[in-house]
């Protein structure tokens, strides 16, 4: 094993795969293609049916229906000792009464590998993630991290097509798990293997995806880039699950070659025009650092954006201060960077919130 | 440095008295019993002499080997029970599984001694299935000869205790456990003997361990069957027909110790350092799957085979106390009520005594079991680690030794006021039934506290409450559930006890009803009544253990929302 890589990675396909648990269906039509040495991730609430999509694709959990291709193969119907797909357990789900190294080994020896070579290829997954020299000990010898790294070393060595790996930095404390975030990118990398990241945290999936689909309520909300999803969501969820997001209710208006986001209380916030309608309900989305706060004084233009608001409260966060600004009958986040020794509004001053048209994204409403 | 820090004076009085406790009605006895094993009868120097005496002796070697002989083989046979009953109850969707763990527990209930005879009536060389196999197939199985009579009562009584271990054991394997190995590429009987079967291990042997242990000291049913060539009968038999002078049945008592702490200790090791806790968020318990109808056909008839079999005692107990005469016939010849009315117009002072009995014995293991959990858990005593320790060993100690212990401890002592030997007053069973029971009741105890957050207590001390007054106000009443249940146990299982109770008896008016039971099946005539005290026996503890299961169920669902809120902190 001098290069690590594994070679016979593949992509996955889902066609069409719904599943339910009893009557509840947990997955709704869910359709995919994860490229070959991709890091892909699920991200999505609790009981979006993240996880249930991933143990789906190792062959557990309910009959689904639908399709899932491992490659060119379809392993829908396969029991999961049949697929090659590796999957990180959650709580690592290390065999309490087999050493680190026996852990390791058992694939391997499922799969009838002669034991000389059983001892090379665990002696290199082991140095792989760094654990050689605690192969005798026990699994309870090992803290949080060490038992993440032992699960994943077992899952690897037998090279897996695909790697799964189901919330896997949740058991761990937060230094850890910026630790472990890069070491298993790092691993992935190395290995160029098609892994499936199942998380809920948005940070987690930002930092180390190639791709992200966002699932909720058994759909796939978005498929994309972790940037496309934070500046182009398509729908609310999706632009509040990726962070923190201004969203309002209206309808286009164009008028003389302008386009104007109006709200029914009055607010209007010219946009851009390409791809709308005149007369189209939809909502508008803009990031809380897309907007500037300055103060009344002069006179508001609302071809530039420029809406008269009043502070309502503000919450100072260190790096940026976040205001709640009432602006008719809608309140926005807006973050101003905080340099140390500037000034910052009160609640109750009035001000004007600025808003610059290529910022905003408009949603179609559902 | 001092031995008590301030505030320690109440709890250390209160250890103090606990600890006196134990060591006159626990420790002198048992070590009495020991010293008189190595105590030469004539001369009163230590030695040997009375071991090699007991292994020169063919008819002691001959009970040795058949008190191996019986423990060993009931282990196996009740494994044959527990195995398949554990195995499809954590494997498949199969809705016996509650029936198995309701009726799986039944025979607890039931002490074996008092099935022993209605299983003679049923399985016997001329009991009901005999004749049927014989009419129908020209065979007769010697289920009842010699020593299988006592391995087969034995084991459909003692099964429980390896279907709930391995059945705890199996549940508790993290579900994950097993799809990881799916994941490898592992499946159906090599997964199952690699990964679940290692797993399931040690409960396995702690519940095997437990049986061999209670087999091995079980005195009532080998003398019921008319087996006495056995250790526990023979301690017995000498202690009562020799003498208590005679040094074999205290040479057999530390056999018979031994035999249990070498059973406890296997136990010990098969659990210590493999406590897989493998249940972590997820959901625990093995996948279960759906059976096909002729698989489910199969787990039902094997399940229900089990399940008569295992309440084959019971039934045979209720037909024999309504049953007039039962001799060489399938079903008895009519059947009466005369029994009944027998027992309770000539020996209700049965009943009367062992409410008395069972019911003083467990409300001293309740506040013992409680105050010993709350010095060991709660306080920094020095030594209270020793209270536990000695409280938990009576665990160890069968019923025969510490009978045989008071008898040799207490006849000397004479009670003033009532100017009896305390070894022949009624006290002395209550307190041996005490001293059996209270491993069980402090366990529960013990459980109970540690459900209980320091920060409760610590908000009462905080509120101004002295450390009298919060255990009062606040610990108590928040354990009642476990005292209940502990309690219940020690009521339950005190109210059939036998092999302690028998040496201690010393007049049928202080005879609690397990003696009563006893008596009556000596005589042929004596059944039917013996029966229904068995019956009624059965039914206390029944009604016992159900009122408890129904108020801590209810406590539970009162306390739920408290609870979840300290959960939270």
């Amino acid at each position: 094993m001098t290069s690590p890589a594994i070679k016979n990675t593949s992509g996955v396909t889902i066609e069409d795969l719904s599943l339910s648990f009893g009557s509840t269906q947990v997955l709704k039509g869910v359709n995919l293609e994860i490229k070959p040495g991709e890091l892909f991730t699920f991200l999505g609430p609790s009981g979006s049916g993240k996880s249930t999509l991933l143990r789906a694709i190792a062959g557990f959990g309910p009959e689904p229906e639908g399709r899932i291709l491992v490659g060119q193969d379809d392993v829908t119907r396969l029991p999961p000792w049949q697929r090659n797909v590796g999957m990180v357990f959650q709580s690592y789900a290390l065999w309490p009464h087999m050493t680190v190294q026996k852990n390791v080994a058992f694939g391997l020896e499922e799969r009838k590998v002669r034991p000389s070579d059983i001892r090379i290829r665990v002696d290199a997954a082991l140095k792989l993630v760094g654990l050689l020299d605690l192969a005798e000990r026990q699994p309870s010898q090992l803290s949080g991290g060490q038992q993440q790294r032992v699960a994943l070393a077992r899952t690897i060595v037998v090279e897996p097509r695909v790697l799964l790996l189901d919330e896997p930095l949740s058991n761990l404390d937060a230094n850890l798990r910026v630790q472990m975030r890069r070491e298993i990118l790092e691993l992935q990398r190395q290995l160029a293997l098609t892994t499936i990241f199942v998380t809920h945290d948005q940070e987690e999936a930002n930092t180390m995806s190639d791709r992200i689909a966002v699932l909720n309520d058994g759909i796939i909300q978005q498929v994309g880039t972790p940037l496309e999803l934070y500046d182009r969501p398509a729908n609310r969820f999706v632009a509040h699950f990726l962070g923190t997001a201004n969203l309002i209710e209206g309808t286009i208006r164009k008028t003389r070659g302008k386009t104007v986001f109006t709200a029914p209380d009055g607010t209007a916030i010219p946009v851009e025009g390409a791809g709308l309608k005149s007369g189209q309900d939809c909502t508008a989305m803009f990031r809380p650092q897309s907007l500037e706060v300055l103060p009344r004084g002069r006179g508001t233009s609302k071809r530039t954006g420029e809406l008269p608001g009043t502070v309502e409260h503000r919450e100072f966060l260190g790096h940026l201060i976040r205001y709640a600004v009432r602006v008719g009958k809608h309140v926005m986040l807006v973050d101003e960077t905080h340099q140390s020794g500037e000034a910052a509004y009160d609640a109750g001053d009035s001000v004007i919130v600025r808003l610059r048209k290529e910022q905003i994204q408009i949603l179609q409403t559902q | 440095m001092k031995l008590l820090a301030r505030g320690q004076w109440g709890p250390g009085a209160v250890a103090l008295s606990l600890g006196l406790f134990l060591i006159v009605f626990l420790i002198i006895p048992v070590g009495q019993v020991i010293y008189v094993a190595f105590q030469d009868p004539n001369s009163g120097a230590l030695t040997l002499i009375n071991f090699i005496d007991f292994f020169n002796t063919s008819l002691f070697r001959e009970s040795f080997i058949n008190s191996f002989y019986v423990a060993s083989m009931s282990v196996v046979l009740a494994s044959a029970f527990a195995l398949p009953l554990a195995y499809f109850t954590t494997r498949f969707n199969f809705g016996g599984s509650v029936l198995i763990q309701t009726l799986g527990v039944i025979p607890l209930i039931m002490p074996p001694f008092v099935g022993a005879v209605a299983m003679l009536l049923l399985f016997g060389e001329n009991g009901s299935i005999n004749l049927l196999l014989g009419d129908w197939f020209g065979i007769n199985i010697p289920f009842m000869q010699g020593l299988n009579g006592v391995i087969l009562v034995e084991s459909i009584h003692y099964f429980p205790f390896i279907l709930i271990n391995l059945s705890a054991a199996l549940n508790n394997i993290d579900r994950a456990m097993e799809e990881s190995a799916q994941n490898l590429g592992s499946s159906g009987a090599r997964l199952f003997r690699r990964i679940v079967f290692p797993l399931a291990m040690p409960g396995y042997v702690a519940g095997a361990s437990l049986v061999f242990l209670k087999v091995f000291d079980d005195l009532g049913t080998p003398l019921l069957l008319n087996i006495n060539t056995m250790l526990a009968p023979q301690a017995y038999l000498r202690i009562t027909s020799v003498g208590i002078s005679d040094p074999m049945g205290y040479v057999i008592s530390v056999i018979l110790v031994a035999f249990s702490l070498l059973a406890l200790w296997t136990s010990f090791l098969a659990l210590r350092g493999k406590d897989y806790a493998t249940v972590q968020k997820g959901g625990g318990g093995l996948m279960k799957r759906d059976l096909r109808p002729w698989e489910k056909a199969g787990c039902y008839a094997v399940v229900i085979f089990i399940l008569l079999l295992v309440l084959s005692p019971h039934f045979g107990l209720a037909i024999l106390s309504f049953g007039t005469v039962w001799s060489y016939s399938v079903l008895p010849d009519g059947f009466t009520l005369d029994h009944y009315f027998r027992v309770f117009s000539t020996s209700s002072q049965f009943i009367t005594n062992t409410l008395l009995y069972a019911g003083l014995a467990a409300t001293i293991d309740v506040v013992f079991g409680t105050a010993i959990a709350y010095v060991v858990w709660r306080t920094k005593l020095v030594g209270r680690q020793w209270l536990d320790f000695a409280a938990m060993g009576a665990v160890a100690i069968p019923g025969v030794v510490l009978g045989i212990g008071y008898l040799r401890t207490f006849y000397a002592f004479n009670v003033p006021v009532i100017d009896k030997p305390l070894a022949s007053w009624w006290v002395i069973i209550v307190i041996a039934l005490a001293i059996r029971r209270l491993p069980y009741a402090l366990r529960a105890c013990v459980a109970a506290l540690q459900q209980v957050s320091i920060m409760l207590e610590e908000a009462a001390e905080n509120l101004g409450a002295g450390k009298r007054r919060t255990v009062t106000r606040i610990v108590v009443p928040l354990m009642s559930g476990g005292i209940v249940a502990g309690f219940v146990t020690s009521f339950a299982t005190a109210s059939v006890e036998l092999s302690a109770t028998i040496m201690l008896v010393s007049a049928e008016s202080d005879a609690p009803l397990a003696f009563g039971i006893y008596e009556f099946m000596q005589s042929a005539s004596g059944r039917g009544p013996g029966a229904a005290l068995g019956i009624i026996a059965v039914l206390i503890v029944g009604i016992a253990t159900y009122v408890s299961h129904r108020f801590i169920e209810r406590r539970e669902s009162e306390r739920t929302p408290v609870a979840a809120a300290t959960a939270g902190v």
